[in-house]
């Protein structure tokens, strides 16, 4: 009797969308317990903390901030390529603003401020923030304008932002990498509150974007657009704005992944910045239980572990030694072990197991 | 009558996207021609075919794919593996012969695996192939963290050898206008792909299955066609034409390396976007590839040949053309779509030829409309580039901050008597290197922290001299680029002084923007100046 129970709290374990990514985590964390040594230590150090556990959280903050947006965007059976691109032109609209002579323009008027100084700032730190989140948010639109009302296909619509968009933050840099020095946007990428500060944006983020999408009928709005557009419309739902919100909602994260990124290195190099991320974000969302391609049902919470496996398996590959040049090759393995989990055979398998299983324990 | 006409305009129809790429290449190519001294030499067009042959077969292998309604992302890192597999085997001293079709191999067993798992596990192609381009790139610094040079006589004699153009050049004297081996393999892949796609079982299943969003897969297997065997063979199809490139890029550019062939994944879906072939699959012509190809190496050319603008305006300027043409294709289908409504209404009859006409005229005037924008779009990026042309080529200054470039001090050496006088910037070490190079035989080398010296005999450097002239450095065909190097890659500030004639040329490597010679002079130069002692 109680192993029949155990067996259908296996299946209901194994029925939700969360299982891959908390079974692949909690593997991942244990190679590290085995092989690694002191992984999960933690220490305070001058009221911060520190640890392999606390670099994870901190450096999977700009793919869990990406694949938030990319969630929503794939649940309307889209995809995002652009999102990469984006985060390079925040970055670099936040850069200019902050010192334009850096890139060659001639202010008038007499500023003494030297460069390196790090409070200067040419335009206050928040009008920085929000001009370039909404400069992210017009990529967005433009993303969303393509898909929803010229009815592109959205890999190709997003494309060709993923490609024109590093040029355009190539020509706002004037193509020359810029330093910050400025100490106060710096602290959005750098700053500690115990743990690192921008934990706590994605936090907010985290809880917006799941107050939107669960306590608002948004939520139903984007899974039943991904279900069937037409169906939608039919039910008297203005599917073209739900797209053209969810793609203005992913640039906007990548706006703010964008600025974490630019803080936490104070360089920007619109080369640089974000390249391949939208290939990390996509694959997050994927661990995470959401359908590439057909849309439909999402889980917010699944993208976020999704972005953690990659970040801890990237960790702990370090940790382990494997070298920074490989992990590319480590990180293709992981792709392969969820197309794997995921794919219908194996599942269909499982299944069949778990009844068998389950049946031979109810005839003892 | 009607009937024909209708069918004329399908026709017409069908071609539509291929002919404005044609034509668009050939207004590009003839504006050009009227704003640059330098294109109207003949050997400037060809250049659009030497310096992409690895494009073109990739093309191939992408497009057969996108018309059977996938995409592989995984092009770039195949060609990068089997750059760097190849020259590992090389230099291991195996035979050429041999390493060429084990290569062929991979490239078949690696699209083998990927079209395995999109037709059997039902995982979507984006996905599986982005985990082919991870796995291959990673297998790449598996192989070998630091690039491997090629010394191989087989690929020197595929790289060095000219084939000259009857006509347009002198064969005595093995002068004028020429393309390379590499060139001739591409057009006979393109030729080949072409076969396959339109005189075999294998290609009416490709275009059966593209198109409608996967829809028409499903009537394809309805209809008895082997849908699952066809799409394991076209991933095949794609993998062996990665490698078939890969080993075109490797002997191009003479080298292994995971870095190569960056983002070139995207260049080559650009050009397959460009030459008419809809990401949704099951329409468009390879060829349109080819033009697609020389339409991106134009752009760049031309960005080149203008001399003050950035090489990030060739994404730019991809990105706008790609917009374009979706743009049109879409407007095409919906038109389509619409036809076939009206003619399933039976009002076709009615208002047919007038209305057909000035759909016509109106569908041109469309097209005039996206042309008009890539044209404006370019024309912005000249004015821009006007503007921004008194604060200098963009490329010299920007690729390591660590360490200023020091064309001054390379002047002062040509001053004091140096030959060649060469600044290599950059790299992943950001290394400042500056070499002299004296018509006695004295070589000097700087890198800011140490000197080294080598004594080479006068004849040696009398022959580098000549054989660099020989390369065409005095001439046209040898011009500086400007563009943002990428983190790994180097900058080269070359001055040299020849009977008189003194000139300095700029390059970055990383991609395909500098001309080839010059890196066959680099590489030349590298075999004569001495080499630093490794970091402690």
């Amino acid at each position: 009797m109680s192993a029949a129970r155990s067996a259908s709290r296996l299946d209901r374990m194994r029925g939700s969308r969360l299982f891959v990514p908390i079974f692949a985590l909690a593997a991942i964390l244990l190679l590290d317990l085995v092989f690694v040594p002191g992984f999960f230590k933690l220490e305070m150090k001058d009221g911060h903390l520190y640890g392999s556990l606390v670099d994870i959280l901190r450096n999977s903050v700009p793919t869990v901030v990406l694949a938030l947006g990319m969630t929503l965007v794939i649940a309307t059976g889209g995809v995002d390529l652009s999102v990469g691109a984006v985060m390079a032109i925040a970055a670099s609209v936040a850069c200019i603003l902050i010192d334009p002579r850096i890139v060659g323009v001639n202010l008038q008027g007499n500023i003494t401020a030297v460069v390196g100084d790090p409070t200067y700032s040419f335009m206050p730190i928040p009008v920085v923030i929000l001009v370039s989140l909404l400069a992210a948010i017009v990529c967005g639109l433009w993303n969303g304008l393509l898909v929803a009302f010229f009815r592109i296909q959205p890999m190709v619509a997003t494309l060709i932002l993923m490609i024109a968009g590093r040029g355009i933050a190539q020509l706002l840099t004037n193509s020359t990498k810029i330093i910050i020095f400025n100490d106060a946007f710096a602290y959005i990428g750098n700053g500690f509150i115990v743990l690192p500060f921008s934990l706590a944006i994605v936090a907010a983020l985290f809880a917006g974007a799941w107050l939107l999408t669960r306590r608002t009928a948004i939520g139903l709005f984007v899974e039943s657009v991904g279900i069937s557009f037409r169906a939608s419309l039919y039910t008297g739902i203005n599917e073209k704005l739900i797209k053209l919100f969810v793609y203005a909602f992913c640039g906007f994260c990548a706006g703010i992944a964008g600025l974490i990124a630019v803080s936490s290195i104070r360089t920007s190099d619109a080369n640089q910045i974000g390249l391949y991320t939208e290939l990390d974000a996509i694959l997050a969302v994927v661990i995470g239980g959401t359908v590439l391609g057909s849309g439909g049902r999402f889980s917010l919470l699944g993208s976020v572990l999704g972005a953690l496996v990659i970040q801890a398996t990237q960790t702990s590959m370090y940790a382990i030694g494997v070298p920074a040049s490989a992990i590319t090759a480590v990180k293709a393995v992981m792709v392969i072990v969820v197309i794997v989990l995921y794919s219908r055979q194996v599942q269909d398998a499982g299944v069949i197991i778990s009844t068998r299983l389950g049946r031979r324990q109810t005839a003892a | 009558m009607m009937k024909s006409a209708t069918l004329r305009r399908a026709n017409v129809r069908k071609f539509l996207p291929l002919g404005a790429t044609v034509s668009l290449f050939i207004l590009a190519f003839l504006a050009g021609v009227v704003a640059f001294t330098a294109m109207r030499d003949g050997q400037s067009f060809f250049n659009l075919f030497t310096t992409t042959p690895f494009l073109l077969i990739l093309v191939v292998g992408e497009g057969l794919v996108i018309i059977s309604g996938g995409i592989d992302l995984s092009v770039g890192g195949v060609v990068a593996l089997t750059t760097v597999a190849s020259a590992a085997l090389l230099t291991d001293g195996w035979d050429p012969w041999l390493v060429i079709p084990l290569m062929l191999v991979m490239g078949l067993l690696f699209g083998a695996v990927m079209g395995l798992f999109i037709t059997y596990l039902k995982v979507q192609p984006f996905i599986a192939t982005l985990a082919g381009m991870w796995l291959a790139r990673g297998l790449c610094y598996v192989i070998s963290d630091s690039e491997i040079r090629i010394y191989d006589p087989l690929y020197k004699l595929l790289a060095g050898t000219r084939i000259l153009i009857p006509g347009l050049a002198d064969p005595a004297t093995k002068k004028g206008d020429y393309i390379t081996v590499l060139v001739v393999v591409a057009i006979l892949v393109l030729a080949v792909g072409t076969f396959l796609a339109h005189y075999t079982q294998f290609g009416r299943t490709i275009y059966a299955m593209g198109g409608n969003n996967g829809a028409n897969e499903q009537s394809a297997r309805l209809m008895g066609l082997h849908v699952d065997r066809t799409k394991v063979q076209v991933y095949m199809i794609s993998g062996f034409c990665s490698a078939l490139a890969g080993i075109a890029y490797s002997i191009y550019v003479g080298s292994g390396h995971g870095t190569h062939a960056t983002g070139m994944e995207l260049t080559v879906i650009a050009a397959v976007v460009i030459g008419g072939m809809p990401l949704t699959g099951g329409e468009g012509y390879l060829v349109g590839g080819l033009f697609g190809v020389l339409i991106t190496a134009l752009i760049q050319s031309l960005i080149q040949f203008n001399g003050q603008l950035s090489s990030w305006w060739t994404s730019i300027v991809i990105g706008a053309l790609m917009l374009v043409f979706i743009g049109v294709q879409s407007l095409l289908s919906t038109m389509n779509a619409r036809q076939l409504t009206a003619r399933r209404l039976g009002t076709t009859a009615s208002g047919s030829p007038a209305s057909g006409k000035r759909r016509a005229i109106l569908r041109d005037r469309r097209f005039l409309i996206g042309a008009a924008v890539v044209v404006a779009v370019f024309v912005a990026a000249q004015a821009i580039g006007m503007q921004s042309g008194t604060n200098g080529p963009n490329g010299a200054s920007a690729s390591c901050q660590l360490k200023p470039n020091r064309q001054d001090r390379a002047a002062e050496l040509m001053k004091g008597g140096a030959v060649i006088a060469y600044e290599r910037n950059g790299g992943a070490g950001c290394v400042d290197e500056l070499y002299a190079i004296y018509p006695d035989g004295r070589i000097v080398a700087d890198n800011g922290t140490q000197t080294v010296e080598k004594k080479a005999s006068p004849p040696e450097v009398d022959a580098m001299l000549a054989s660099i002239n020989d390369l065409g450095w005095f001439t046209d065909n040898m011009y500086s680029t400007s563009h943002t190097p990428c983190a790994q890659c180097f900058s080269y500030f070359t001055s040299v002084s020849y009977k008189g004639q003194e000139k300095t040329i700029q390059a970055v490597d990383g991609g395909t923007d500098a001309p080839a010679k010059y890196w066959l002079m680099t590489g030349k130069l590298s075999t004569l100046v001495p080499a630093f002692p490794a970091p402690q």
